[in-house]
């Protein structure tokens, strides 16, 4: 993953920036993460791991997906 | 689309790998098959919502290049996420009130990788006005059952994906209160409103809510509903769980829900769903008999499955690539 698109993720995680997907995993991914991180803020590695290893997942939405965070 | 008993079983006879909702008195006549199949009288067709038990709404899943049956219980529901195909889709029947739903619906939100894969489905149902069970049905077999989870693997070709996706007509108010709980459960005695402890079913009667209208929560802007089953004197009994350490709000008032079903999906822009299902819920409540949402038919059921367990919503799926 591209290192600007990774860090926008990390803000999107973080709850810095916002981007709502038509994706409804991709959603839930983003919710699931970013509470994961609130009970721990130390597992930003971990979510992104697990986040790349979902957008692996759907390869054809995550482009559309990317790109858009992309132009946050 | 629906099909008399007689056109389902030759679909069935020439090998078709079907998706099959109906009354129970139909779903045992069909011979054994490439199907599952579960139990609903209710059906959103081509023209508009509908009750029948004379006729049977089936789904070909003709982009399928390879199929598996598998049959679930409570113990090892969640194996769907080793057994399933890499690239493809879990399609999953569930009966109503069966222990193997009621686990699904807890446990499913943490589950590991369930995310990762493609799996929607829905819990079977019966005719309201009858003592009817709720049934899954595995073709293959020819077997039907009311307290196991009947799935289909579905294995899609090389550079298709299966999209899996939910139209909900509710939203919030972010100004409304914000209402926590203090466990995952189908059934609750307190909550927190605004962070003030409060017992739930007195708030509910104190604040005269609409109880037709579910409670969302907001999932990075995908709202999630949790119905409400009933209102008792202590406690609040839900049709699917809610979770702790989530906000949730009661839903907007929606007042003609195949309006605003109509404005959601020209939203959603979803051309050519293979299957989808609507909940009976919104079928009772926006009175949805003899009305239209197109492209969105299929059987009206007792609850969705679009990962997690949902309520009050329609789920669908869709084949990219």
């Amino acid at each position: 993953m591209d290192a600007a698109v990774s860090e926008k993720i990390k803000k999107l995680l973080r709850r810095e920036l916002r981007y709502t997907s038509t994706n409804l995993a991709f959603n839930m991914m983003i919710s699931k993460m970013q509470k994961k991180l609130d009970a721990d803020p130390a597992a930003m590695d971990d979510c992104m791991k697990e986040m790349e290893m979902f957008l692996g997942k759907y390869p054809i939405v995550a482009k559309v997906d990317l790109a858009n965070i992309a132009a946050l | 689309m629906l099909k008399t008993l007689e056109e389902t079983i030759s679909l069935i006879e020439e090998g078709r790998i079907l998706h099959i909702a109906a009354d129970e008195s139909l779903l045992e006549k069909l011979p054994k098959g490439k199907w599952i199949g579960g139990t609903t009288p209710y059906f959103m067709s081509e023209d508009g919502g509908i009750f029948t038990k004379e006729k049977l709404f089936v789904n070909e899943i003709d982009m399928a290049e390879e199929i598996r049956t598998a049959v679930y219980g409570k113990y090892n529901v969640f194996q769907i996420v080793e057994e399933c195909y890499d690239n493809g889709l879990t399609m999953m029947i569930m009966p109503y009130g069966s222990e193997v739903a009621v686990k699904y619906a807890k446990e499913a939100p943490d589950v590991e990788e369930l995310l990762m894969h493609p799996v929607a489905g829905w819990i079977s149902g019966f005719d309201l006005d009858t003592e009817s069970v709720a049934k899954a049905y595995d073709g293959l077999t020819g077997q039907s059952y009311t307290d196991k989870a009947v799935v289909m693997y579905i294995r899609l070709p090389e550079g298709k994906s299966a999209m899996v996706n939910m139209i909900n007509i509710f939203t919030d108010d972010k100004t409304d209160p914000v209402i926590r709980f203090l466990d995952n459960d189908l059934s609750v005695t307190k909550c927190t409103v605004n962070g003030q402890e409060v017992n739930f079913a007195e708030y509910i009667k104190k604040k005269n809510i609409d109880t037709r209208m579910p409670l969302v929560a907001d999932h990075n802007g995908s709202y999630i509903n949790t119905s409400i089953k009933e209102v008792l004197e202590e406690k609040v009994d839900f049709y699917a769980p809610v979770f702790k350490n989530i906000d949730y709000r009661f839903a907007v008032n929606v007042k003609d829900y195949a309006e605003e079903f109509g404005r959601r999906i020209g939203e959603a822009g979803a051309k050519n769903p293979v299957v989808s299902c609507n909940c009976i819920l919104n079928y009772q409540f926006g009175d949805l008999n003899g009305k239209k949402i197109p492209p969105y038919v299929g059987p009206v059921t007792f609850g969705e499955v679009a990962y997690q367990l949902l309520n009050q919503t329609l789920v669908y799926f869709e084949i990219l690539g």
